[in-house]
């Protein structure tokens, strides 16, 4: 019985660790992604983007956008209010395979883990399309 | 015999509980004295004059009947002021009903945070333009307040985005003291602040 609950102490702990398999991807999401996209994903009203219910959770787009960044403009007659989205071309394959990860693990209904090979077409198309 | 004990015993500790919850609290006036004229008073706010998301202008005599938190940030910000923003938008939509609280954002960019681009700003985030203020006003001039806000906030050429400033939430009585503060990047300080600006609504009643 004792064992019992020291065992289930344990996993408890252990499992408070890991909440995700992408720890990479999430350290990489709290530093870059977060302040703006917010912990939940939820974004802010129409200013910023929500990532918990976006249109591009699976898609191989999300990984253009993470590498070439958008600049979004909100209009109102002339005046203007430009929302950037800056561009992370720095992360590696490995790192952008992580980052998108764990974002599709933590939002996508059907999550499908994307393999590093995804990831490195996903990249090479988005570098040579012109868009 | 002990049944008569223990009931006596917890009908105490509810009145003891009771009898602490009403006591009125009051919030305390943060900063330094200062002396004015011969006389020590509380700290106080800086001086206001600063255009909203409407183009019109306001001044310190706008909020002597309000009470209201203030952040500072700008529209481009890629740090933390949307995290900031959020928490305020926390606090507009638990205080959006009490007619005696404002919600102030000062922006430290006014070059490019015009007050059209406030406007659009607040649109988007849907807020009434009536209830939070987004307000534009001189640089150096929004520095100098931010400071006496207990908020630092400089040009820097080294951080992303071009400026350099803390996330602080400041709640501001009718007179100019600052009576109470959260961090704005950190979320779970956002109900105690909304739970001092009930007490400090109240107080004015």
């Amino acid at each position: 019985m004792k064992w019992l609950f020291v065992i289930l102490a344990f996993t408890i702990i252990i499992s408070g660790c890991y909440d995700t398999p992408y720890m990479q991807g999430q350290r990489l999401y709290q530093a870059h992604c977060q302040n703006c996209h917010m912990e939940d994903g939820s974004g802010l009203k129409s200013l910023i983007k929500p990532l918990n219910s976006s249109a591009y959770l699976g898609d191989d787009a999300m990984v253009c956008i993470i590498r070439r960044g958008i600049l979004d403009t909100i209009f109102n007659d002339k005046d203007f209010l430009p929302k950037e989205m800056p561009a992370f071309k720095k992360l590696s394959v490995v790192e952008m395979a992580n980052l998108v990860n764990y974002i599709n693990n933590k939002w996508q209904v059907d999550f499908k883990e994307k393999t590093i090979l995804d990831i490195e077409a996903a990249v090479s198309q988005c570098d040579t399309a012109d868009y | 015999m002990k049944n008569i004990v223990s009931g006596f015993l917890l009908i105490m500790t509810i009145t003891l509980i009771t009898a602490c919850n009403q006591q009125p609290k009051e919030l305390p006036y943060l900063g330094n004295m200062a002396m004015v004229d011969g006389q020590e008073v509380h700290h106080t706010v800086g001086t206001i004059h600063h255009y909203n998301q409407d183009s019109i202008l306001m001044t310190n005599a706008d909020f002597k009947d309000v009470i209201y938190v203030a952040d500072f940030f700008f529209t481009s910000c890629p740090s933390i002021c949307p995290r900031v923003t959020k928490e305020m938008h926390k606090i507009y939509e638990a205080v959006k009903d009490n007619p005696m609280v404002r919600l102030v954002s000062f922006t430290i960019d006014p070059v490019r945070d015009t007050p059209e681009r406030l406007k659009l700003y607040a649109d988007n985030l849907g807020v009434d333009h009536n209830k939070w203020y987004f307000l534009t006003g001189d640089k150096e001039g929004t520095f100098e307040l931010a400071d006496t806000y207990f908020v630092t906030a400089y040009e820097d050429e080294e951080v992303p985005g071009g400026f350099d400033h803390s996330g602080k939430i400041i709640l501001v009585d009718k007179t100019g003291h600052i009576r109470s503060y959260s961090e704005g990047t950190e979320p779970q300080s956002t109900p105690k602040i909304i739970e001092d600006i009930k007490i400090l609504s109240d107080s004015y009643k």
